[in-house]
């Protein structure tokens, strides 16, 4: 049997001697037109010279992110698919239990209009929505960045306050605590109820625990995805053909095969 | 000359025999030490302690998350960049393109037949909607999301436009044939009407929608669906770049 089991390895071999010679084969067919993958070279923690990223063992990164330069990212905190946290011309310190979410940008200043270069610092248990923008600003604990929202140069967003969906606050703006602004430009709304505070400590706890759930899929090697790949493929059942199928029952007066 | 020729003979087949012998036993040690003693790697390659700063993988399209996996119908076309991660189904003739995030960890997300999310949007589930309805987002057919939009938790029914850097907020729903402009925020349980153009932040009535304008809704859903023919076709099914990194590995001297 070892030989069988030699000679179909051999076998397939030459099969992927064949492939490989035909795929070259095609590729001088399209001339010039033709397209070789390369390997991906994005690099999810990369340093600009002497800079480089902290990054926490605990805090989940998503492959697709880019950390660049100098930045501190806390324990617990999540930074999600597509964020871009740029600390070449200045830092940025992402405290702990803090969730960047997808698309977000967090990027720091080297010269603005007022002459101050600031770092951007955000607290512990802050959550920045998804798509947001955040150009050299501090943002305090236990904030809630809203979804789209973009926070200028200098902004301060203190401890409870609320940055609305959307909303741009400009330069040099101060949020004071407990506070909820939004439009464009940014302007006072209403406080802060009791309930969207506990909500947003919750909100911070909850996306800890996702990116704990993300983390653990996101570093599977290609056996174990292999591996549930094929899992699938045995447990494999579409909820509306399930439910069809139960539906296939006989009324009640129609007599059963005797 | 006989006995000679046999002694001879005798001898070299001795020789033979016995220096065949001699070689097969050699053959053999050889083989047994072969086996015992590994090749070893000409640099040694230990994983970095804390995190990985590079991985040739790259980001993987397709996340399961716990027994949910996405979805994605034959010829669909996503693109390389994007992230479809727990519940995502999308249908036939739907394109989702580059960088978008579609993310139904805590809820459902559909994208129906012929439907487009273009590039840069971000569609998420939340876990419960204020409406109280199911917190799924579900976009239908013919539907055409602008790049750099926010979709979450919202219904889009068929034959809409969503105008690009759009916001829609939990809850919301977009009736049927209505086109929001560009840069429109939809609060959470928002209600767009049926044949109407809204816009604006928060999003306000501007016109209703011409019977003309209507019918080009579903044009510009099936336009982008030639578009993303052309992509999808530049794509071989299987991606070659193992052989890169074989390549790589031999050059590194790690096992292939």
């Amino acid at each position: 049997m070892g030989t069988m089991g030699k000679a179909f390895y051999n076998v397939g071999f030459w099969i992927r001697e064949t492939g490989q010679a035909l795929d070259r084969l095609g590729c001088r067919l399209q001339g010039k037109n033709h397209f070789r993958e390369q390997l991906s070279r994005h690099r999810t923690l990369m340093n600009v010279y002497d800079k480089a990223p902290y990054v926490n063992k605990e805090a989940f990164v998503a492959p697709s992110a880019s950390i660049t330069g100098d930045v501190h990212v806390g324990r617990g905190s999540s930074i999600w698919y597509g964020c871009v946290l740029r600390g070449d011309a200045n830092s940025i310190s992402v405290g702990a239990g803090t969730s960047i979410q997808d698309n977000s940008l967090v990027h720091v200043a080297k010269s603005n209009l007022s002459g101050k270069v600031l770092p951007t610092v955000i607290g512990d248990n802050v959550t920045i929505g998804h798509s947001a923008v955040l150009h050299g600003c501090t943002v305090e604990d236990e904030a809630y960045i809203g979804a789209s929202a973009t926070v200028l140069d200098g902004a301060h967003v203190e401890k409870n306050a609320m940055v609305a969906s959307g909303a741009l606050v400009r330069q040099n703006t101060r949020i004071p605590s407990g506070e909820v602004w939004g439009g464009n430009p940014a302007r006072f709304l209403r406080k802060v109820t009791e309930e969207e505070r506990a909500f947003f400590s919750s909100l911070a706890a909850d996306y800890s625990n996702l990116a704990q759930v993300h983390a653990a899929e996101n570093t599977k090697d290609l056996d174990e995805t292999d591996f549930k790949k094929l899992l699938y493929k045995k447990n494999a059942s579409d909820a509306e053909y399930d439910s069809v199928l139960n539906d296939l029952t006989l009324p009640e007066n129609v007599p059963k095969a005797a | 000359m006989a006995t000679s020729l046999a002694r001879i003979s005798r001898r070299g087949i001795a020789y033979a025999l016995s220096s065949n012998l001699i070689r097969r036993s050699f053959a053999a040690e050889a083989v047994v030490l072969k086996t015992t003693e590994v090749p070893k790697p000409i640099s040694e390659v230990t994983p970095s302690p804390d995190r990985v700063k590079w991985d040739y993988r790259g980001q993987r399209q397709i996340i399961p998350l716990g027994q949910w996996l996405p979805k994605v119908a034959v010829d669909a076309y996503v693109a390389p960049n994007v992230v479809l991660a727990g519940q995502v189904t999308v249908w036939d003739g739907s394109s989702v393109w580059n960088g978008a995030v579609l993310r139904g960890d805590l809820n459902k997300i559909t994208l129906g037949f012929c439907s487009n999310v273009q590039e840069r949007c971000v569609v998420h589930a939340a876990w419960s909607s204020p409406t109280g309805l199911p917190a799924e987002t579900l976009i239908d057919r013919y539907v055409t999301v602008g790049a750099y939009s926010l979709l979450r938790s919202c219904t889009i029914e068929p034959e809409c436009i969503i105008g690009q850097h759009s916001i829609l907020m939990e809850g919301s729903l977009v009736e049927t044939r209505s086109i929001l402009e560009a840069g429109s925020v939809l609060p959470p349980g928002r209600r767009i009407p049926s044949g109407e153009l809204w816009g604006g932040n928060p999003a306000r009535f501007i016109r209703t929608l011409t019977n003309e304008e209507t019918l080009e809704i579903p044009k510009l859903a099936v336009a982008i669906n030639h578009l993303s023919g052309d992509y999808f076709s530049e794509y071989l099914p299987y991606s070659t770049v193992y052989l890169e990194v074989e390549k790589f590995k031999k050059s590194l001297g790690i096992a292939v």
